[in-house]
């Protein structure tokens, strides 16, 4: 029987890569990956989360909107990693610390 | 009383001491234009003549003058300069000019050629200025003031040829010796002020001054009890002024290195005038001495006297035994004073100025020709050694003349002005001592030894001089041999030399007590007069004088000289009694090894102590700017540091990385999550 906590540790699991990602990866498509596997962590949660909820499917709608978020999330994203790399002729982050103090 | 001339005394006798100052500046101004000194000669006789007329004539024998205007104020006290014209001063003032007027016409000829005598003139015109100020002035700081002027002009007289070093070294001797005399008379000058309140001369010492009467009825005042200690003090201290400039022994030791001025200037300076104006203040001051004081005043002049007349013999300058003549002569003045017959004392003054300002010049012709042989003949000698000399009187019979007549009036020979003058003054000094009893008789006995030692000495001087023969005699040829003094020179020695016969000061060639000065002055000294001492003591001192005389002729003209030249007791008179090396081994090398050890002391213990100061605080200046820089700034600086590492290590965090900044984000997050779970 595959009950609501291994949806929860799926999405855990999802959700944990996506942050190594974000946090590790040397490239900024790779971080907009990770930013996506972590927006479909959240989606998935909605989605389990939803068969409590079977008058509204409130979770299922949600979990649609969220994915036409991201999509539009990622064509911003990309859009702006692109301008980046015109600017800087990289995408690698590390190379990109003019916040720093 | 003043028929005689238009303008009153005060005036007359203002102008006569204001002339020569005149001349004085105008000389100053002129320089090397004017050397001829007429302008000084001009001022000079005017200032004879006036003083004579205008001055002398109407005062002597009436009463006193006086003028005063007020000099200046200091609070309630008003000082005030001004004339006084008493018998004494217009004297003073009138032998001053009388003696000045031959002594400017000599130097006319004597400083002839000399490269420096618009200088002379000035200096001379200055003496004379400051010498007739003197002896007129009312105030004692006015006194005071001129006294120091005398000086300064002898000073400047003796120094006059500056590139000897002989003369600088005596000017310098004169200075200082007449520093610590002057010092006695500012130190009197304050006692009289402080105890009495006053320093005008009348109020002081006049016949109804302090010193004397007192003003009882009128204005309250008290007659200045006699006895007191600061009377013994301010007589005392009058006193060493009057040492110092009169050469008292032993402050007489620069008189004899005065000679190295000019001589015409020795005569009037260090012969008639100026040194006599030490005795002319005793005079004037003469009612603030008490007995203490004048028993001293007495005991140093006799000492005086005798040392000088002693010293006088074993001299060989000529121009020195003059000097020591001078300062035994003064001697007889300043026992004058003492014994309290101060008119004696100012007769002898008179007569003695006259007769040694011939003297002197006589010396001087004779030391001019004597340069002239030496420099026409080429030898080398002193022209002052009387030595050297010897035949003179062939040579120069005028000067011979002049001189025996005033060796004569020296050695107090009956019918000079000596004798009377003298004689006046040993007489009195028995009869002061035959009133005293006793022990006081050694004055008189002195005094008598004195006067025998002058004629001897004098009677050398001649005999050496003008007698026997001439110690040059192998380098006198027709052309080259002393000549006669120029007209000029001899002129006003042969005015001088009739002053000094009797009829100038008295009618009666014998009787001292019938000439115009002590009959003017009559001072009324404590002691009865004794009819055989006006008889015995002449006889003694005439006899005794021709037989001083005689022993002279014998000895230095008939060459039976008996004593050798080594013997201690004539090494000991011609060395001035070791005084000069006295003075050199205690008070000069005692005030350089003194100096030596001030001088150690200030550099071994104060600038030690100072050192040592110095090198303390040094230290610990170091110690603080240690404790400063490491531990003031260190506990700053490890603030400053540890804040800056503090900084440092979270600055690392910013570094722009948005990773790490997520990373960061995540952890706390991460923590706040764990912080929730454990709580």
């Amino acid at each position: 029987m595959i009950s609501i906590t291994h949806f929860l540790i799926v999405s855990a699991i999802i959700f944990c890569i996506g942050v190594y990602a974000i946090l590790a990866k040397r490239n900024a498509i790779m971080i907009l990956v990770g930013i996506e596997l972590m927006i479909n962590a959240s989606i998935l949660n909605f989605v389990a989360f939803a068969r409590y909820d079977s008058v509204n499917y409130g979770g299922q709608v949600f979990a649609l909107f969220a994915i036409v978020l991201a999509a539009a999330a990622v064509a911003v994203g990309l859009a702006i990693i692109l301008n980046v790399y015109r600017h800087y002729k990289t995408i690698d982050p590390k190379n990109i610390n003019e916040l720093k103090d | 009383m003043n028929e005689l001339s238009p303008i009153s005394p005060s005036v007359a006798s203002l102008l006569v001491v204001l002339l020569p100052f005149l001349a004085c500046v105008v000389q100053a101004l002129l320089g090397r234009k004017s050397i001829s000194g007429n302008i000084s000669l001009i001022a000079i006789v005017s200032s004879a003549l006036l003083s004579f007329f205008a001055v002398f004539l109407p005062v002597w024998g009436n009463s006193p003058m006086a003028e005063r205007i007020t000099w200046f104020t200091i609070g309630q006290t008003s000082f005030e300069v001004g004339l006084l014209l008493n018998n004494l001063t217009v004297l003073m003032q009138l032998i001053v000019c009388v003696v000045a007027v031959p002594v400017h016409i000599y130097s006319r000829y004597y400083m002839k050629g000399d490269s420096g005598i618009h200088r002379y003139w000035m200096y001379l015109s200055l003496f004379c200025f400051a010498m007739l100020g003197l002896s007129i002035s009312i105030n004692l700081l006015q006194l005071y003031v001129f006294w120091e002027l005398v000086g300064f002009a002898s000073y400047l007289m003796i120094g006059f040829w500056f590139t000897r070093d002989a003369a600088v070294q005596a000017n310098k001797k004169a200075f200082l010796i007449n520093r610590i005399g002057d010092l006695g008379f500012l130190i009197g000058i304050a006692l009289v002020y402080s105890h009495v309140g006053t320093l005008d001369i009348v109020a002081l010492f006049d016949q109804t001054g302090r010193f004397v009467q007192g003003l009882t009825e009128t204005g309250g005042l008290q007659v200045v009890q006699k006895d007191n200690t600061w009377v013994t003090l301010a007589g005392l201290a009058f006193f060493l002024g009057a040492m110092a400039k009169s050469a008292q022994f032993p402050l007489h030791v620069w008189l004899p290195d005065a000679m190295e001025g000019p001589t015409s200037v020795s005569s009037l300076i260090h012969a008639a005038t100026m040194v006599a104006a030490g005795v002319f203040l005793l005079c004037t001051v003469f009612p603030l001495f008490n007995a203490t004081s004048l028993l001293v005043i007495t005991a140093i002049g006799t000492i005086t006297a005798l040392s000088g007349a002693v010293f006088a013999l074993a001299q060989y300058d000529i121009k020195k035994i003059l000097a020591f003549s001078t300062i035994s002569q003064l001697g007889f003045m300043i026992v004058g004073v003492g014994i309290g017959a101060w008119d004696t004392a100012l007769f002898h003054l008179a007569t003695h100025a006259f007769f040694k300002c011939l003297l002197f010049l006589a010396a001087g012709a004779v030391i001019h020709e004597m340069a002239h042989f030496k420099a026409q003949t080429n030898l080398d000698f002193d022209p002052q050694d009387i030595r050297n000399m010897g035949g003179l009187r062939r040579y120069m019979p005028k000067t011979y003349v002049c001189m025996s007549i005033a060796a004569l009036a020296l050695a107090g020979f009956p019918l000079t002005s000596g004798y009377l003058s003298k004689d006046s003054i040993v007489v009195s000094a028995y009869e002061w001592a035959s009133t005293a009893g006793g022990f006081y008789f050694v004055i008189p006995v002195t005094l008598i030894i004195v006067s025998l030692l002058t004629a001897f000495y004098i009677g050398r001087l001649i005999f050496k001089t003008f007698f026997g023969s001439f110690a040059m005699q192998s380098s006198v040829t027709a052309h080259n041999r002393p000549h006669e003094a120029p007209a000029g020179m001899w002129w006003p020695m042969s005015v001088l030399s009739i002053c000094c016969f009797f009829p100038v000061f008295g009618l009666h060639p014998l009787a001292y007590h019938q000439t115009w000065i002590i009959q003017t002055f009559h001072a009324r000294p404590g002691f009865t007069e004794q009819e055989t001492a006006h008889l015995i003591i002449p006889i003694v001192l005439t006899v005794g004088t021709l037989l001083a005389l005689l022993l002279g002729w014998f000895w230095y003209v008939k060459n039976r000289y008996p004593i050798s030249q080594q013997n201690r007791w004539i090494r000991f008179a011609n060395r001035q009694g070791y005084l000069n090396e006295f003075n050199e081994l205690v008070f000069i090398k005692g005030t350089v090894g003194l100096s030596r050890l001030l001088y150690a002391f200030d550099r071994h213990v104060v600038d030690g102590a100072t050192k040592l100061f110095t090198w303390t605080t040094q230290q610990l200046a170091r110690l603080i700017h240690w404790f400063d820089a490491n531990i003031v700034d260190g506990i700053v600086n490890w603030i400053a540091n540890g804040t800056y590492y503090m900084g440092h290590l979270v600055r690392q965090v910013q570094n722009g990385q948005l990773q790490n900044y997520l990373g960061f984000a995540l952890t706390i997050v991460i923590l706040g999550i764990l912080y929730l779970i454990i709580k």
